[in-house]
């Protein structure tokens, strides 16, 4: 049988990962959206593995909403995105030096 | 649960909120640029219109709606109350901006009462999942008003690195808010504080839990050392912009904290206050001496908030109803010295000059002795000298903390504070003593000048008479 | 080794494979194409886990509509990808040991010790005609009938920031009219001219 830990170790990876992704990709915006995107898989994974365990169905209706949040925020991500490309012709964080970081 | 107006009471506030938004932004669409004074009165309507209903629903009893998530309770009352008052005072000020920018959209509005709705939301959560959601409503409405001026590479800059530091944020407070599901199998926040009291979850999970909330809270309020975008944004958002963005959300913050920490987790505050105690010394060392060397005004009261945020940090070290009053208390008071401050910059900002340097508050006096006497009380608060409320505020803090025994800790607050008010001092100093650099008389619509002198007088009456303010905040929490 | 304990492993891996290569790749939209395979994975796991419907959406809604969003966004951005991997290798060390020291911890807090199946024993599976989407349905909207309303609230606001921070109107952009397209009538665009036959010289 699988085991709780089991699904909990695999998200805790997943999680690392993400953060080392966000190490390694502090210069490139498109990458660090993506991270995000897996630490929130990582999140979801959590999520299901317990309500699974626990048998309460809340667990999966948190990850129903974060799953639609998770879409508008792309949204608005992307746009602004969009928008620092149109006025700096970059998405490379190292070239945004407007601000002093 | 019976869905008719009596039992609908409690959440009339947020379900007209949400009405009127929805109007405003159809409304918006009819207009012309020259009929668009509309979007801008509909808009301080309905945040009037909130602030009754508001008070019409409250009283003293804690009434529960939608299966647990929604809390109606004296502290959401005062919480919502404060922080729609302060974006009226907000989008007030923002209009002069915003029309001197060329950015007067209807968007401005419509984005401002959205976000304000999940300040509302958070203020009266019950569950994670109204938490979470409340944060978010407001957390994208702010990054689209931080890359609201398209052309400005400067806010698109500041917006990205918001919204990728607040993503980061949300994913950490997420994973942590799933430990404590994991570990209590409720996302209740009363049930959860039930379920710790009885000792029926495993402790190490929970306080492994814990630290990616208290992470995540303190990445949402700019606690250091999870500070880094405060400065960056404040900076980069247009001043309208961060005007918002420095007063309400702070409630909001605030909000978060309460209901995450002392509602959900009460039972755990032995864990979390030391965690609290490492962040709250943190961020008044950090804010209050770097914000000594900033040139920019904007930074500089970036800083400065980062010092306020570790003041409100203390009153929750105490962790019973006396710290929490106070906390609440120093945050609402902070919140209103906040919008005058960013809302004189917007005053003294003229089209394609934006005031950001220090420099552009000297001779304020001879320029403007009325604005200039506000702009005084206003430091003079920020800075905690009496009679002004911040002041008090302060003190309420300090002796929450000293009636739980941390005397050294209230000792360290105070030594920072003293190196804080060195640079709200040269502030004034500059606005008294020196000789103007810009001679352009300052334009000013006449809401905006009534708006400055109702905010900076109120810092001075707040003051003088504390204790209505104190009372709200002090038996809000049953003290 | 059961069938079920396989699939769970043949999962995990291609899962956290997927995830390596989302942050190691040079070109972005290889990235995005690996996210999406580490969706799918993601998907089969909570298929084990006897989350269907949100299984399903996931591929659906995140995979086919969120992801392709991003490939749409990578495509469209004419992004300098050499640029962009400067200082890569020089923070490789610093992540890979942040990484593995993150992982170890976490593993030994939710490791065996404290979840395996003697502490959480694996609950019995739904019979046949237990219906995930129903039950999903049934609490979504009537606990969670708030909850709900705000999400709609953050879609609106989703729609409303996207547009207001994209959409551009150019004066120099020519626009076609469907309408005025439609209604046109051959007496419009076609002239018949009665000419008179020339002779042939």
């Amino acid at each position: 049988m699988i085991a709780l830990s089991d699904y909990l170790i695999v998200a805790a990876i997943l999680f690392s990962i993400s953060v080392a992704g966000i190490f390694l990709n502090r210069k490139n915006v498109l990458l660090l959206l993506m991270c995000v995107e897996l630490m929130l898989l990582a999140v979801n994974i959590n999520f299901i593995a317990f309500s699974h365990f626990l048998s309460d169905v809340n667990g999966q209706i948190f990850v129903f909403f974060i799953l639609t949040v998770a879409a508008a925020e792309a949204a608005i991500g992307l746009a602004i995105l969009v928008v620092l490309f149109r006025t700096r012709r970059t998405i490379n964080v190292a070239d945004l030096d407007a601000l002093k970081g | 649960m019976q869905y008719d107006l009596i039992s609908l009471q409690p959440v009339m506030p947020e379900i007209f909120m949400l009405g009127a938004a929805c109007l405003v932004l159809v409304v918006d669409l009819f207009l012309t640029q020259r009929t668009r004074m509309w979007t801008y009165g509909l808009t301080l309507a309905t945040l009037l219109g909130a602030i009754a209903l508001t008070a019409w629903a409250a009283g003293p009893e804690r009434q529960v709606l939608f299966d647990g998530s929604y809390v109606r309770d004296p502290v959401s009352d005062v919480l919502k109350i404060a922080l729609l008052t302060i974006t009226v005072f907000v989008m007030v000020y923002a209009r002069d901006y915003l029309l001197q920018r060329g950015i007067y959209r209807g968007e401005f509005y419509t984005l401002a009462l959205f976000a304000s709705l999940g300040m509302m939301i958070m203020a009266s959560a019950g569950n994670f999942l109204t938490v979470y959601l409340g944060l978010e409503l407001l957390a994208l409405s702010m990054y689209a008003l931080v890359a609201f001026d398209r052309d400005s590479v400067k806010g698109s800059e500041a917006a990205m690195k918001y919204f990728v530091l607040g993503a980061l944020a949300s994913g950490l407070l997420l994973y942590g808010m799933s430990m404590l599901y994991g570990a209590t199998g409720t996302l209740n926040l009363a049930a959860m504080s039930e379920v710790i009291a009885a000792g029926k979850a495993e402790e190490t999970v929970l306080v492994f839990g814990l630290v990616f909330v208290v992470i995540g809270i303190a990445f949402k309020f700019g606690a250091v050392p999870f500070h880094m975008w405060v400065p960056d944004v404040y900076d980069g958002a247009p001043t309208a912009v961060t005007l918002f963005l420095g007063s309400a959300p702070k409630i909001a913050a605030f909000a978060l904290a309460i209901r995450l920490l002392a509602d959900g987790a009460g039972g755990l505050s032995a864990h979390w206050s030391d965690m609290l105690i490492i962040l709250a010394v943190a961020s008044l060392a950090i804010g209050n001496i770097v914000a000594i060397a900033q040139t920019n005004v904007k930074r500089m009261l970036a800083y400065s908030t980062i010092s306020h945020v570790g003041f409100i940090f203390l009153g929750f070290v105490a962790a019973d109803g006396r710290g929490y009053g106070a906390a609440l208390f120093y945050t609402v008071v902070y919140a209103l010295t906040a919008a005058g401050g960013f809302g004189l910059l917007t005053i003294l900002s003229r089209k394609g000059v934006d005031a950001e340097t220090l420099d552009d508050l000297k001779g304020l006096n001879d320029r403007s002795p009325w604005l200039a006497g506000m702009m005084l009380l206003i430091l003079f608060s920020m800075a905690g000298v009496p009679p002004t409320v911040g002041f008090f505020a302060k003190l309420f803090v300090l002796d929450a903390v000293v009636q739980v025994d941390m005397v050294w800790l209230a000792i360290v607050a105070v030594f920072f504070s003293i190196i804080g008010a060195y640079y709200y001092l040269r502030a004034i100093k500059m606005m008294y003593f020196d000789k103007p650099i810009d001679d352009h008389p300052i334009v000013a619509s006449v809401d905006s000048r009534v708006a400055m002198s109702v905010n900076g007088l109120a810092v001075l009456l707040l003051g003088i008479f504390p204790t209505a303010l104190l009372q709200a905040c002090r038996t809000a929490f049953g003290g | 080794m059961s069938f079920e304990k396989f699939l769970f492993y043949l999962f995990a891996v291609l899962l956290l494979g997927a995830a390596v290569m989302v942050i190691t790749r040079r070109n972005p939209v290889h990235s995005v194409l690996f996210l999406v395979l580490a969706f799918f994975n993601a998907a089969g796991l909570w298929m084990l886990a006897e989350a269907e419907f949100l299984a399903i959406a996931l591929v659906l809604v995140y995979v086919g509509a969120v992801m392709v969003l991003f490939l749409f966004v990578v495509m469209m951005l004419d992004i300098n990808v050499a640029e962009l991997r400067a200082g890569f290798v020089r923070s490789a060390p610093v992540a890979l040991v942040v990484a593995v020291i993150m992982a170890a911890e976490l593993v030994v807090v939710l490791g065996p010790a404290r979840f395996g199946l003697d502490s959480y024993a694996a609950p019995d599976r739904h019979p046949a005609d237990y219906n995930n989407t129903a039950e999903l349905g049934l609490a979504l909207f009537t606990q969670h009938i708030y909850a709900f309303e705000i999400a709609a609230v953050i879609l609106l606001v989703g729609i409303v920031a996207a547009i207001s921070l994209t959409l551009r109107r150019r004066p120099e952009t020519k626009y076609l009219d469907p309408a005025s397209q439609v209604g046109v009538k051959a007496k419009d665009r076609l002239k018949i001219v009665k000419m008179d036959p020339e002779e042939n010289a």
